[in-house]
């Protein structure tokens, strides 16, 4: 019983004792100078065993902040998406009135004077030369939509290549999407454009425009829109049809721009 | 011994991981108060000092100022020695235990709030104490084990 009242009056002095010190800690601690130093070195040690519990908590917090602002996200990458085309059809629409008035300037007629049927999808003659600032590499269109270019000139006459010839091969652009692709004839009338990579949501009814070929070939001419997308190759490109804005099998008139600029 | 320091470690790691995500429970005191009431041991001063430095540790990891939990945690202990030896062995029911493991769990927290005020609310209290529930329900259900062990 004793050693009972001795064992509580031990705990009760011990007790008195932790808790002054406790008191006088929180009292002057902080003012000993020693606690930041302590708090510091304290702080470094346990740094080791903390480390994956950081890792942890970073990755915790990633991970929950994308997924609470997920749908923000995606608001806002549709927002931006939206604008984007926005952007792109102004821009379009910029090219396009700059590309008018520069066309309605410069833009003069010629008569289609021979369309051999040995080469009738390849080629034709007009009645404009030299004398008339014609040069060789200009674009030269039909109803508007850019038909081919000049390929030789002579003083009173030109010859023109069609987009239906197999040897020219133009670098264009689809409107909606501003995938780049490169079209050339078939040398039966039809007009392919190829080099886009598959799966890249090209379709029917986008427009096709020139895309930057040259100074002479201004970008942003329009050539006509995706038809058809044909078998892809084995390489991974899809192949498509263009319908041509102009109509290739019967015309007697084209325009060209002149190099006399007004 | 070795419980008591794994267990301020597992606080010290959990704090660091769910800080400010929710309120962690005193792991390390309700060691030292299970292992109190659960020990009949004649010498209690280990827990008055275990509590003392554990506390103090404390305080400099994550308080910054040493006191408030050092406090605390002594306070607790000399609430849990006092109790314990005023309530009468057939009174020392699961109730009493659970009251006085919830002590530790709501004093030391209470200490800084009481000294430096704040705006430490009701609510950070209640959802401490549900936090600690399934570490409290544990202690409980090995002191009712180790009773009926001893009966």
């Amino acid at each position: 019983m004793q050693s009972h009242n001795h064992n509580q009056v031990t705990e009760f002095v011990h007790i008195i004792i932790a808790l002054i010190l406790g008191l006088f800690l929180l009292g002057g601690g902080a003012n000993l100078g020693i606690s930041k130093s302590a708090v510091d070195l304290l702080g470094a040690v346990l740094s080791v065993p903390e480390y994956p519990a950081v890792i942890l908590r970073g990755a915790f917090l990633s991970w929950s902040e994308w997924v609470n602002n997920k749908d923000e996200i995606y608001v806002k990458l549709k927002l931006l998406q939206d604008e984007n085309i926005k952007l792109k059809a102004l821009n379009s629409e910029l090219m396009k009135d700059k590309i008018d008035a520069g066309l309605d300037a410069n833009l003069r007629e010629a008569r289609v004077t021979l369309r051999a049927p040995s080469s009738w999808w390849n080629e034709i003659r007009i009645d404009r030369g030299e004398r008339d600032d014609i040069a060789e590499g200009l674009p030269v269109f039909n109803n508007g939509f850019l038909i081919g270019r000049i390929s030789s000139v002579s003083l009173m006459s030109s010859w023109a290549e069609l987009l239906t010839s197999p040897s020219l091969m133009l670098p264009v652009v689809i409107e909606e999407t501003r995938e780049l692709g490169i079209i050339e004839g078939d040398g039966t009338g039809r007009i392919l454009l190829q080099y886009i990579p598959a799966g890249r949501g090209i379709k029917p009814g986008m427009n096709v425009n020139t895309a930057l070929i040259g100074e002479d070939v201004p970008p942003g001419l329009p050539i006509g829109k995706i038809a058809e997308e044909l078998t892809p190759t084995p390489d991974g490109y899809a192949v498509y049809r263009v319908e041509p804005g102009a109509d290739l099998s019967k015309f007697y008139t084209v325009s060209f721009l002149s190099l006399n600029k007004k | 011994m070795l419980l008591l320091i794994i267990l301020w470690i597992l606080q010290d790691l959990l704090t660091v991981l769910f800080g400010g995500v929710m309120q962690l429970p005193e792991l390390f005191l309700m060691g030292i108060v299970y292992k109190l009431i659960a020990e009949e041991r004649e010498d209690k001063l280990w827990a008055i000092w275990t509590a003392f430095f554990g506390g103090l540790l404390w305080d400099l990891r994550w308080v910054g100022v040493p006191g408030f939990f050092t406090l605390g945690y002594v306070a607790v202990v000399a609430l849990i020695l006092w109790a314990w030896r005023v309530i009468p062995v057939h009174g020392r029911t699961l109730w009493v235990v659970f009251l006085l493991l919830e002590s530790s769990q709501f004093i030391p927290n209470l200490v800084p709030v009481l000294i430096l005020g704040g705006s430490t609310g009701g609510s950070f209290f209640i959802s401490q104490q549900m936090y600690a529930l399934p570490a409290l329900l544990i202690c409980l259900y090995l002191y009712s084990k180790q009773a009926e062990q001893q009966e």
